[in-house]
C-alpha cells in the first residue's frame, strides 16, 4: 500500500490508486472534466494538471497512480496556472450562451472559470460553429458548439450500457459527437448521459428549458418505477417536481437510472386530486369523515367475510403495516387481495420486470399468500358477489382502460367502497368514500427493493388540498372509530416493523 | 424583567402660546400672504397643473415596463429567468419554449409581469444579459380597476418596446459567418 503526500497530508492507498481519487479520500478536489469514477480515464481533457514532485512536467491526476513516497501539489503557482490555460482553451470556441443554456448553474466550466480563470476572451480569430441542437436520440438533444469532447458520454456508451453508439467525427475543432450511421442514442439508459455530461452539451428533450436549476430545491428520495428503486435526486419547483436525477447509491444504482424511471416522476404532478369526499359532501375535515365513515360501517353489519381490503405494492411499508393493522382490527376484513402495476420489461443492469417498487413491503404485512390473490381475482369476486364492502390502498392497477371502467362499475355496486387515492380518476368517481392521499414526494415513508435494501425517504414538499401521508389515513380513521391505536407516528410504525423483525 | 419608565417632560408653553387663536391668526396670515403674492404676481408657485402640465422626469426615472425586439420584430428576450430570478416583488412569470428558428434556440412563450406588486426597483432590467426589458418607457403604473389589467402580457410589453442596437450575446464580430 503506497504513501503519498498531496498538499502535505499524507494518505496511504491500495495499489493502483489514481492521484485523483487519493485526494479525493483526503478532501481534496481536484478539477476535472473527463475523469469519472465508473469510467475508465483517457485524460484527455488536461484539467486534473497537478503537480508531482520530480516529475519533469504536470502530471494528470485521474491517470497517474499513486507511487510511494510520491509528493504532489493540487493547488501551487504552476498547476493554477496550467487550470487556467486549459480553461481558455476550451473556451475559445465555446459559445458561452449560459443565459439559454440549462446547464447553468450546475455546469463544471461554468463553476471552473468562475474559481480560476475569470478572465475576457483574448481571442481575435472566429469561434467554430456548429450545429446547436442536434436531435443525437429520441430523448437527447446534442449541442456541439458547448461540446468539450471529453467523451465521458461515448464512453458511458461503451463501458456501462455496452451498446456503443456514440462516437467523435471529424478532428480538431471540428470534432463533434455523432452516432453510428443508422444509428440513434436509443437505449433504455441514455439519458444518463446528460448526467455525467460535465458542460449543457446533451439535455433531456423532457427537462429541456423546463425550469433553471438555481430555482429548484433538491431533496434525497427514491424513483417508484419498478422494485429496484433507484435512489434519486427529486429536484422541486413550487409543490411540483422538475425531475430526478440519479443519486450515487453502490448498494442499488451505483449513478445511473433507466430512462423509463427517469420520466416516472410525471405521475407525481399529472392529475393530482387532494379532495376529502363522503357520498356528496366534500367540505368535510378528517375528523368529521372518519367519523361518518366509521358509523356507517357500523350500521352496515357486515361479517368479515363480506369486507375486502386491497392492500397496494406501491404503497410505503409504513402504510401497509398501518393498513394491515386497521384492516385486520377496526375493518375487520375477511378477504385481502393487492394490486400493483403489470410486469414490465427487465434486464440484467437496472430495470426490474416487477414495476412496483414495494412488493417487499407488501409480503412483510400481509404475508407471501396476498401474492395470489391480485388485481384479476379481485374483479372475479365482485362480479360473482359476496363482497358488499371494499377498502382499496392507493394503487396503480395492473389492467387497461376497459378493465378499469369495469372494475369502476361493480364497484359502485358495493354498500360500501373506500378508496384512498392521489389521482382523480373514473375509480375515485365509484368510490363512495374517496380518500386523499401523498403521493411518496409528499411524505415519509419506507420502500424495500428487489434486493431487499430498505430506503426511507422524506417529504419534498406539502401534498395537494387536504392529502395526509398514506400511514395516516388509518390513525384518522382508527379515532373515528374510538378504536384504540397503537401506531399513531412514523416512530411508532418503525418500532412496531423492528419488532417484527427481531421476532422473525 | 423590571418595567423601566421612561418620563418625557411636556413642553413649557407659555400663556399667549395656551390661548392658542394669536398664534392660528399668525398662521393664517402666512398662507394669506402666500395666496395674494401666487394671485397677482405668479411668481415662486411649487404646484403644477397635473395632468394638463406634467413635470419632466429624469432620463433614468423607472416607468413600466417594455420589451425590446431585435431587428426582424422578434422578441429579444431568451427567457434566461435572470429577471424573474432577480426580482424582489416574484412578480415576472415566463414560460420558456423552443423556437422553430435553431438561431434563436430559446424564447419566451409566456412573459407576464404583474405590474401592481412590481416595487419598481429596476433589477430585473440590471439582470438582463440581452437588453430585452427596459423601464425607459417614461410611463408611470396608472391605477388599475380589475385586477387582471395589471397582468402586461408580452404583446402589451413588446407595444411599448423598441429596436435594440446592442449586441445580442455580447460583441460577436469575432464570431465566423458573422463578420
Ligand atoms: S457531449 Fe458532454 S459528455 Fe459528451 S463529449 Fe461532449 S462534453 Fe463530454
Ligand atoms: S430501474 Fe427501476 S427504480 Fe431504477 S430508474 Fe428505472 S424504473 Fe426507476
Ligand atoms: S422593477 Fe423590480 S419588482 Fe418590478 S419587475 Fe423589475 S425586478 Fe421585479
Ligand atoms: S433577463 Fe432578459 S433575456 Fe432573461 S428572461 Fe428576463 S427579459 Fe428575458
Ligand atoms: S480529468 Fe484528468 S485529464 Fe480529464
Amino acid at each position: 500500500m503506497p504513501t503519498a503526500t498531496i498538499n502535505g497530508k499524507e494518505v496511504t492507498v491500495p495499489r493502483g490508486t489514481a492521484i485523483i481519487r487519493a485526494a479525493a479520500m483526503l478532501g481534496i478536489n481536484v478539477p476535472h472534466f473527463c475523469y469519472h469514477p465508473a469510467l475508465s480515464a483517457p485524460a484527455n481533457c488536461r484539467m486534473c494538471l497537478v503537480e508531482v514532485e520530480k516529475a519533469r512536467k504536470l502530471e494528470p491526476a485521474c491517470y497517474l497512480k499513486v507511487t510511494d513516497g510520491m509528493v504532489v501539489h493540487t493547488e501551487s503557482e504552476k498547476v493554477v496556472a496550467a487550470r487556467q490555460a486549459v480553461l481558455e482553451f476550451i473556451l475559445i470556441n465555446h459559445p458561452v450562451d449560459c443565459p439559454i443554456c440549462d446547464q447553468a448553474g450546475e455546469c463544471k466550466l461554468q463553476d471552473y472559470y468562475m474559481a480560476y480563470d475569470a478572465k475576457p476572451s483574448r481571442l481575435t480569430t472566429g469561434k467554430v460553429g456548429k450545429v446547436k441542437v442536434y436531435p443525437i436520440g429520441p430523448e437527447v438533444v446534442y449541442d456541439g458548439e458547448r461540446c468539450i469532447l471529453c467523451t465521458r458520454c461515448v464512453r458511458f456508451c461503451d463501458q456501462i450500457t455496452g451498446t456503443s453508439e456514440l462516437t467523435v467525427v471529424d478532428r480538431g475543432d471540428r470534432s463533434e459527437i455523432r452516432t453510428f450511421p443508422g444509428r440513434e442514442l436509443d437505449n433504455p439508459y441514455s439519458m444518463n448521459v446528460t448526467d455525467i455530461c460535465p458542460v449543457g452539451a446533451l439535455t433531456t428533450r423532457d427537462f429541456r428549458f423546463k425550469c433553471r436549476v438555481w430555482l429548484m430545491t433538491s431533496t434525497d428520495s427514491i424513483c417508484t418505477g419498478c422494485a429496484r428503486g433507484c435512489s434519486v435526486h427529486l429536484d422541486h419547483y413550487l409543490g411540483e417536481t422538475q425531475r430526478y436525477r440519479p443519486r450515487f447509491n453502490p448498494e442499488v444504482n451505483e449513478y445511473w437510472m433507466c430512462d423509463e424511471g427517469r420520466l416516472s416522476y410525471k405521475r407525481l404532478n399529472a392529475n393530482r386530486s387532494g379532495a376529502l369526499r363522503v357520498g356528496e359532501r366534500d367540505d368535510l375535515s378528517w375528523p368529521r369523515a372518519a367519523r361518518m365513515i366509521a358509523g356507517a360501517l357500523a350500521d352496515a353489519q357486515l361479517q368479515p367475510d363480506q369486507i375486502a381490503f386491497v392492500a397496494s405494492a406501491d404503497a410505503s411499508t409504513e402504510a401497509l403495516v398501518a393498513g394491515h393493522e386497521y384492516a385486520l382490527n377496526i375493518l375487520r376484513a375477511g378477504r385481502f387481495y393487492w394490486t400493483g402495476r403489470a410486469d414490465g420489461e427487465g434486464d440484467a443492469f437496472l430495470r426490474c420486470a416487477d414495476r412496483n417498487p414495494n412488493r417487499a413491503g407488501l409480503v412483510h404485512s400481509f404475508g407471501e399468500q396476498i401474492l395470489e390473490r391480485g388485481a384479476d381475482r379481485l374483479l372475479k369476486d365482485l362480479k360473482s358477489g359476496g363482497i358488499r364492502a371494499l377498502f382499496m390502498m392507493s394503487s396503480a392497477l395492473p389492467f387497461g382502460r376497459e378493465a378499469v371502467e369495469e372494475l369502476a362499475a361493480e364497484a359502485r355496486k358495493l354498500d360500501i367502497f373506500i378508496l384512498a387515492t392521489s389521482h382523480a380518476g373514473s375509480l375515485s368517481s365509484a368510490a363512495t368514500v374517496s380518500l386523499p392521499v401523498a403521493k411518496h414526494s409528499e411524505q415519509t415513508g419506507t420502500w424495500v427493493n428487489i434486493d431487499g435494501v430498505a430506503q426511507t425517504v422524506d417529504a419534498a414538499y406539502a401534498p395537494p388540498g387536504v392529502a395526509i401521508a398514506d400511514w395516516d389515513v388509518y390513525r384518522r380513521l382508527a379515532a373515528g372509530a374510538d378504536a384504540e391505536w397503537p401506531l399513531d407516528s412514523v416512530d411508532a410504525i418503525h418500532a412496531r416493523i423492528f419488532s417484527d423483525e427481531a421476532a422473525e | 424583567m423590571a418595567v423601566t419608565v421612561t418620563k418625557i417632560p411636556r413642553p413649557d408653553r407659555s400663556l399667549w402660546v395656551q390661548s392658542y387663536v394669536p398664534e392660528v391668526m399668525r398662521g393664517l396670515s402666512i398662507t394669506s400672504k402666500q395666496f395674494f403674492k401666487n394671485l397677482f404676481t405668479k411668481k415662486d408657485v411649487v404646484t403644477i397643473q397635473y395632468p394638463e402640465v406634467k413635470r419632466d422626469y429624469p432620463e433614468r426615472y423607472r416607468g413600466l415596463h417594455r420589451l425590446m425586439y431585435r431587428d426582424d420584430g422578434q422578441v429579444r428576450c431568451v427567457a434566461c429567468m435572470c429577471c424573474s430570478t432577480a426580482c424582489p416583488a416574484n412578480c415576472i412569470h415566463i414560460e420558456a419554449a423552443e423556437h422553430d428558428d435553431t438561431s434563436i434556440e430559446k424564447y419566451p412563450a409566456v412573459f407576464v409581469i404583474d405590474e401592481l406588486r412590481c416595487i419598481v426597483c429596476g433589477m430585473c432590467v440590471e439582470a438582463c444579459p440581452c437588453d430585452a426589458i427596459r423601464m425607459d418607457s417614461g410611463i408611470h403604473t396608472h391605477p388599475f380597476y380589475e385586477r387582471d389589467t395589471a397582468f402586461f402580457d408580452k404583446p402589451a410589453l413588446l407595444e411599448l418596446g423598441g429596436p435594440s442596437v446592442a449586441h445580442q450575446g455580447g460583441d460577436m464580430k469575432g464570431v465566423q459567418g458573422h463578420h
